[in-house]
This record gives structure tokens, C-alpha cells and sequence, in this order.
């Protein structure tokens, strides 16, 4: 059995237990109890040395080191629960974990004989007495426990036929709790003494320490990562789904719920759901000060209760489930600069047992005010970002207006012009004699109107290139639509296409894009009336595209570039082009790059035109994929 | 017969006003900017009998512009002054600087096109009599060197 069980741990750690300082250990006479064992042969000691006094210590202070360390978690628990079995000399051991949501506590590791893939699945249920064993025992009473003849046992369940004695350590949690339990049996009856209590103890240590100190960066690196979300998501919407995902990572609930007042009504609404909720979203049960979650908004203070339903304050206005089973809850505010956003909100069920208690602790309630602090943090930061879109469309929209009446009135003068010269015609001549000057006014009046048309569409489309609904989509289906329906279907221009087929999954407003790359289309065309090309190409930036383009390098960017061949954009337009109200064209009003602008920023993305003056434009569409790069490709 | 200047950046515009000018039996020439005009007005053999101006083309006060040209050349060229939208403050720039009038391209119910008509008319009359004021005055004034 030594061979698998080695293979877990990592070679370079055994080397370094090795290692020439170590005191070599003098088995097999390491300490074994033979007063119970009379008679029977001395059994063989496997415990590789470490039954020995000093390379016990080694090993231990080894394993300790490595709890603090970071990574190979899983191995850890694996070169634990070998270290026990061999410290106290048994024949097989298994380390299991509390679930604590079903109090069963579950198999995560095991060692030495006999184990197959089944028996290693194994789960006790701490609910059902009968089902608990001695394993079970040690986690509810949080003490270690001794059995010298198993078949004397009052807790002994039997699982091997040929186990004669047990040893068991609880693993304590942050709160005195067990949360799992090392467990080594063995053949021999009378097997294990004070001192291998006293070794597994330490072990067990060491264990709660690596699972603390796993939690510990568990935490750390959910909190740095709803920092990073604060920066890069705009939208609350995703923001908040995300805060929740990775609240669940670090804190265990059975549901998580955030609400964020409406200061126009003093309704708090019902913004994000881990699941219970989710059908309700967009509603306002709560008033600021109704129920627990109400006092919450109103104090700005945390509350943690156990059985919160017998709390005066509560109303059971909106609840995650039925509000006999809620154990605990668990809220607190979401604040901002200086005032109370809303309100972020986890539950727990009653636990399935008396031992367990489903209450929040301390702890845990000062990680949930730090999520809820930069869930703060990050509303007043979208909410600000829209402010200063909103108040730069503002001032686009005194001039937008201007511009939009001058053009109309333009316009229109230009018809009623027409009109004049019609009446004049009619009123002078004959109808028959002015056939043709008429079909040349309806001609004139006709563009006129188309004019108008296009001057509304333009401004349509300005106004609304920021409200966008965010869908996941298909970049290059998006791209193929859009040259399909704006590509004229004979042109002087010669197309070519090269889209990546391994780009990340985007969100984003299909409709609006196609709006958006609709224009770069016509525009490529526009300007080659004499043919010429237009090569268009999505892409995936790498790391130095993505600092080039001053993006963050926290996320994956798509590219989508339009290159013609056409006359290009002197150095100084570059900017201009996508000013409001630039154009070269007498089309429209001049909004068209400006709306590509509003349409590819509303996506947190940015456009550029890239190309050299004299060699056609070249314009750059980047927009973030849904996802945080992965490590690997952020650095 | 009279000779106009039509400056305006909408080529829809600028043609819908030659044509009803022509047909008063104008002669009418036209430019798509400021400083067409310009060139237009110094090119030309002689100062134009009336201007007809957008007041906002390549800045919002391009009109302005054109008046100061016109009247630069011959002072007596009468500047009437169009505004797509009602921008009071530059007409009355326009007045205090010595033009003609000011009109509306957009007035509900109006024809502006005849009352543009009417206003070249009344500005034309104006200059004939002024040419014709200041001839008296420098005939009367050569009288006098000659009887001096």
C-alpha cells in the first residue's frame, strides 16, 4: 500500500524529510504497546521511521510548514492523513470533512489497506445516531477518542472486518467546532497509546491550520477579485451576479439576496438573487425601515441572528425559502461615500441537527461588511460613470439639437422652395407644357424628404447608441449579418473576411453592433467609389495589443477591424472622426462614427482608426469578453 | 439688370434660391461658403447689387463674414441675411453691421421665398436710390469745384 500512498505526496517534500540531518530512526522497536499482545507474534512495524521520536518531530514540523504555505492543498491533506497513520503505526486511515448544510461528513481522503473507489466514497450521516460510528463521535464531541478492542465499542460501526482497534482526532474549525475528523484503524487490538493520541492531536493541528489558512486566501483572493469586478464592470447588473458567485465561494449560505434603494421612493429593490429570489427581481418589498432588511437600510448597521423570524423586527416580506426553515440570516449594508445603498443579504437553513448550529459568526460577518462596503464602492462607481456619460450626452445634446434644427430647417426650406416653384408652374402654364420640370421638383422633393429621413434616423440612433441590452453572442455571426445586409451586393469593392473561430464568449446588443459596424461598412464603400477592398478581421488582442490600446489587462479583448484601401484620415482628424457632427459627406448630419462611438463604449469597448494616412482607413473595434482573463493570459 | 450673390452650404438650398431669383430675371451667382464668397466677391468685375447670405455655415457666424466682405467691396451692396433657425442675437449683429435684413428660412405658414423676393426687391430699390443720392452729391460737388 505505500506505493499509491507516496505517489500523492510531492517527491520533493519526502527529499526534503530526508534530508542527511535527520536523526535516522531505529525501527522497528519504535514505541508499541505488547501488554495486551501477549502470545500473538509481534506485528512488523510500516510506519517507514516515523514511529521514531525525532523524525516524528521532523516530519511534523515539516508538515506544518507546508500548512502555511500556499498550494497543493489537496496534497496536503493526503501527506497529513500518511503522516498520521504512520506516526501512530495503524494499518489504514481516512481524514473526512463536515458538510454542514446535511451533517453527513464526507470521505476526502484515505490510506493504507483495502480501500476501493466505493469504499472510499463513503459518508456517515451525523443526523442519525445509529449511523454516526466513532468518527462521528469525535466530530460532535470535538475530543479524540480511543477504542483498544473496536468489538467492545459502544460507537464501533463495523466497516473493515479486520479492524481491532481505532484512534480518532477531531479538526477544529475557526469557533471550537469540529469540522472533520482523522480517523486511523488497525488490525491489532490494544494498537495505540497516549503518545500516538498526542501525535495524531498535533496532525490534526496542522490540518486545521491548512484548512484555516486555505480559507483565509480563499477569502483574500474572492475579495481581490470583486476589487478587480469593481473597475471593470460597469454594469450593476453582472457586477452583482459576480459579487454573489464569489460570496458563495468564501462564505457558505444556502441563499444570498441584494437589495439597493431607490432614493426617489425609499423602496429597496430587489437587484440580485443567488436563486431563491430570482423571479421576483426588479420588485420593492421592502420600504427603508420594514423588517429586518428595512432596519438594515435604515441604520446602516449589520444584523446576525439565529431563528431570525423571532425577532420583533421581522415581517417575512420576501423571503428566500419558506420561513420555518431559515436558521440564520446574516445583512448588512451596502454603503457608499455617506449613505446606505442597500442592502446584501445571506440565509441559512435550520441545520438538519441539534449539533450544528446554522449561525453566522463574527467573521463572517466582517467579510460580508467588506463585500457589502465594495459592493458599495462599486455602485457609486457605475453610478458615477453614468453620470459623466450622461452629462457629456447632455452637453452633446444642446448642440445636437441645434444642429438637428438647422439641417431640418435647411431641409425643409429647400422643399418649400420646390413647392413654390411647383405652384408658380401650375398657376402659369398648362399642365402639359410643365410635364417634365414637375417630375424634376417631385425628383428634388423626394430626395428632400429622404433627407429628412435619414437626418431623423442619425439622430435616433444617437440617442439611443448608449441604451443597450446585454445578450451573450457570436462576434463573427454578428459580422457576417452586418456585411451580408449592408455590403452591396455588386460592388467595385473587393471584400475579404478572416474571423477568428476561438473567440471568448461576449456580451453584448447584436442589433446595436451591426448598427455600429453597419456604418464602418458604408463608410468603406462610400469612400471607394472607384472600387478598391475592405478586409475585415476579428481577432483576439494579445497582452501587448492590449497595453498599446491602454485597455487593463484584467480582461480579454475581441478585435474587429475594417480596413479599405480608400484615401484614409489625415493625422490630425484621427480624433475628430468620431466628434458628433463630423462628416465629409453631405449624407445625414455627420453622426455616423460618433454613433459607432456611443454603440462600442455603452460596451465598455473602444474604437480607433488605426490606418496610415494615403493607405486607407482602418478602423479598430475592441470589446471585452464576459469573462476575467485567465491568470496565465493576464500576465 | 441686377446681379446676385447666394451663399449657402446646402447645394438643395442654393439652387431652389437661384431658380426663384432667375425668375424675377435676375442674374444670380452662388457660393457654398464663407470664404467662396469671398473669392467670388473679390473675382468679380464689379460689387454685387445684393447678397443673399446663410447667416451659419462653416462657423455659426459665417454670415457675418460674407457682410463684411460685400460691404468691403462695394458699400452699397445690399446683404440680406437667411438664419435656418431663429438665432436673433447674430441678426441684429448683422443689422448694427449694416445689413439690409434679416429672414426666417423657416416660418410657419409663410412663403418665405416670396417674401425673400419682396426684401431683394425693396434692397435693390435702396441701392439704386442711394447710388443714385450719392451721384447727385458728387455731381453737385464737381459743380461746384468747377464754378470755384
Amino acid at each position: 500500500m505505500a506505493g499509491p500512498l507516496t505517489e500523492s505526496v510531492p517527491e520533493r517534500e519526502l527529499r526534503h524529510a530526508r534530508s542527511p540531518l535527520v536523526i535516522r530512526p531505529i525501527c522497528p522497536i519504535g514505541p508499541r504497546p505488547h501488554r495486551y499482545n501477549r502470545g500473538v507474534p509481534t506485528p512488523r512495524c510500516d510506519c517507514e521511521g516515523v514511529c521514531d521520536g525525532n523524525a516524528f518531530l521532523h516530519e511534523l514540523n515539516a508538515l506544518f510548514c507546508a500548512a502555511v504555505r500556499a498550494g497543493h492543498e489537496e496534497a496536503f491533506l493526503q501527506r497529513a492523513l500518511v503522516l498520521a497513520m504512520r506516526a501512530v503505526g495503524g494499518d489504514r486511515a481516512f481524514l473526512a470533512l463536515v458538510e454542514q448544510s446535511t451533517g453527513d461528513l464526507v470521505v476526502v481522503n484515505t490510506a493504507g489497506l483495502g480501500w476501493t473507489p466505493e469504499t472510499a466514497r463513503l459518508r456517515l450521516s451525523l443526523v442519525h445516531e445509529s449511523a454516526r460510528g466513532i468518527t462521528g463521535h469525535v466530530v460532535l464531541t470535538a475530543e479524540p477518542y480511543r477504542a483498544g478492542d473496536v468489538t467492545k465499542d459502544p460507537h464501533y460501526i463495523e466497516y473493515f472486518r479486520d479492524v481491532r482497534s481505532e484512534i480518532a482526532a477531531p479538526i477544529s474549525g475557526t469557533s471550537g467546532q469540529s469540522v472533520g475528523v482523522i480517523n486511523v484503524e488497525s488490525v491489532h487490538y490494544e494498537r495505540f497509546t497516549d503518545e500516538h493520541e498526542h501525535r495524531l492531536a498535533a496532525i490534526s493541528h496542522a490540518t486545521a491550520a491548512a484548512l484555516r489558512v486555505q480559507g483565509f486566501r480563499a477569502r483574500e483572493s474572492a475579495l481581490i477579485e470583486i476589487g478587480n469586478n469593481l473597475t471593470t464592470t460597469l454594469d450593476i447588473q453582472t457586477l452583482m451576479q459576480k459579487v454573489l458567485a464569489v460570496a458563495a465561494d468564501v462564505l457558505r449560505f444556502e441563499d444570498c439576496t441584494v437589495f439597493l434603494l431607490d432614493e426617489m421612493t425609499d423602496l429597496l429593490v430587489l437587484t440580485a438573487s443567488g436563486g431563491g429570489l430570482a423571479e421576483r427581481l426588479g420588485e420593492a418589498p421592502y420600504k427603508v425601515g420594514d423588517g429586518i432588511t428595512g432596519w438594515v437600510a435604515a441604520h446602516g448597521e449589520a444584523v446576525r441572528l439565529i431563528e431570525p423570524r423571532l425577532d420583533p423586527r421581522w415581517r417575512g416580506l420576501c423571503v428566500e425559502f419558506p420561513e420555518n426553515e431559515i436558521g440564520a440570516l446574516l445583512a448588512v449594508p451596502i454603503v457608499g461615500r455617506n449613505r446606505v445603498l442597500g442592502v446584501l443579504r445571506v440565509v441559512r437553513r435550520k441545520s438538519p441537527t441539534a449539533w450544528f448550529s446554522p449561525a453566522f459568526s463574527e467573521g463572517e460577518e466582517r467579510v460580508l461588511n467588506t463585500i457589502g462596503r465594495q459592493l458599495g464602492a462599486a455602485v457609486e462607481n457605475v453610478r458615477s460613470y453614468e453620470r459623466l456619460i450622461s452629462a457629456e450626452r447632455m452637453a452633446a445634446w444642446g448642440e445636437l439639437s441645434a444642429r438637428a434644427a438647422h439641417m431640418i430647417g435647411n431641409r425643409t426650406f429647400a422643399l418649400k422652395g420646390d413647392l413654390n416653384e411647383l405652384n408658380y408652374l401650375l398657376s402659369q402654364k398648362p399642365c402639359e407644357e410643365i410635364r417634365a420640370e414637375v417630375v424634376d421638383l417631385s425628383a428634388s422633393m423626394f430626395r428632400g424628404v429622404e433627407r429628412l429621413e435619414e437626418i431623423l434616423r442619425e439622430f435616433r440612433d444617437f440617442v439611443v447608441a448608449t441604451q443597450i441590452t446585454l445578450a451573450p453572442c457570436d462576434l463573427n455571426a454578428v459580422v457576417r449579418e452586418t456585411l451580408s445586409e449592408t455590403f452591396p451586393k455588386r460592388s467595385s469593392v473587393a471584400l475579404s473576411l478572416d474571423l477568428d473561430e476561438g473567440l471568448p464568449e461576449l456580451r453584448c446588443d447584436a442589433r446595436k453592433l451591426k448598427r455600429a459596424f453597419g456604418e464602418l461598412v458604408e463608410n468603406a464603400v462610400t469612400f471607394q467609389p472607384d472600387g478598391g477592398a475592405l478586409d475585415v478581421r476579428t481577432f483576439v488582442l494579445s497582452a501587448a495589443e492590449r497595453a498599446d490600446g491602454r485597455l487593463g489587462q484584467s480582461r480579454e479583448y475581441v478585435g474587429i477591424e475594417f480596413a479599405d484601401a480608400g484615401p484614409g484620415i489625415v493625422a490630425e482628424h484621427k480624433d475628430r472622426v468620431f466628434m458628433p457632427f463630423y462628416t465629409t459627406r453631405a449624407k445625414g448630419m455627420g453622426l455616423g462614427l460618433s454613433i459607432v462611438k456611443g454603440i462600442v463604449e455603452a460596451h465598455q469597448g473602444v474604437v480607433r482608426e488605426v490606418g496610415a494616412p494615403g493607405e486607407g482607413a482602418r478602423f479598430v473595434v475592441c470589446l471585452p469578453a464576459s469573462e476575467v482573463a485567465s491568470p496565465t493570459a493576464a500576465t | 439688370m441686377a446681379h446676385i450673390l447666394v451663399v449657402d452650404d446646402e447645394e438643395e438650398v442654393r439652387a431652389s434660391l437661384k431658380r426663384r431669383l432667375k425668375r424675377e430675371g435676375y442674374t444670380v451667382t452662388t457660393a457654398e461658403s464663407a470664404a467662396d464668397a469671398a473669392g467670388t466677391i473679390s473675382g468679380a468685375a464689379e460689387g454685387f447689387d445684393a447678397v443673399v447670405t446663410d447667416m451659419c455655415m462653416e462657423e455659426a457666424d459665417s454670415g457675418l463674414e460674407v457682410l463684411r466682405h460685400a460691404l468691403a467691396r462695394d458699400l452699397f451692396t445690399e446683404v440680406i441675411v437667411l438664419t435656418a433657425y431663429g438665432n436673433v442675437a447674430n441678426a441684429v449683429e448683422s443689422m448694427r453691421r449694416g445689413a439690409f435684413d434679416y429672414l426666417e428660412k423657416n416660418v410657419p405658414g409663410v412663403d418665405t421665398y416670396e417674401v425673400l423676393v419682396m426684401k431683394v426687391s425693396q434692397a435693390l430699390e435702396r441701392r439704386r436710390a442711394a447710388i443714385r443720392t450719392v451721384r447727385r452729391l458728387e455731381e453737385r460737388a464737381s459743380r461746384q469745384g468747377a464754378a470755384t
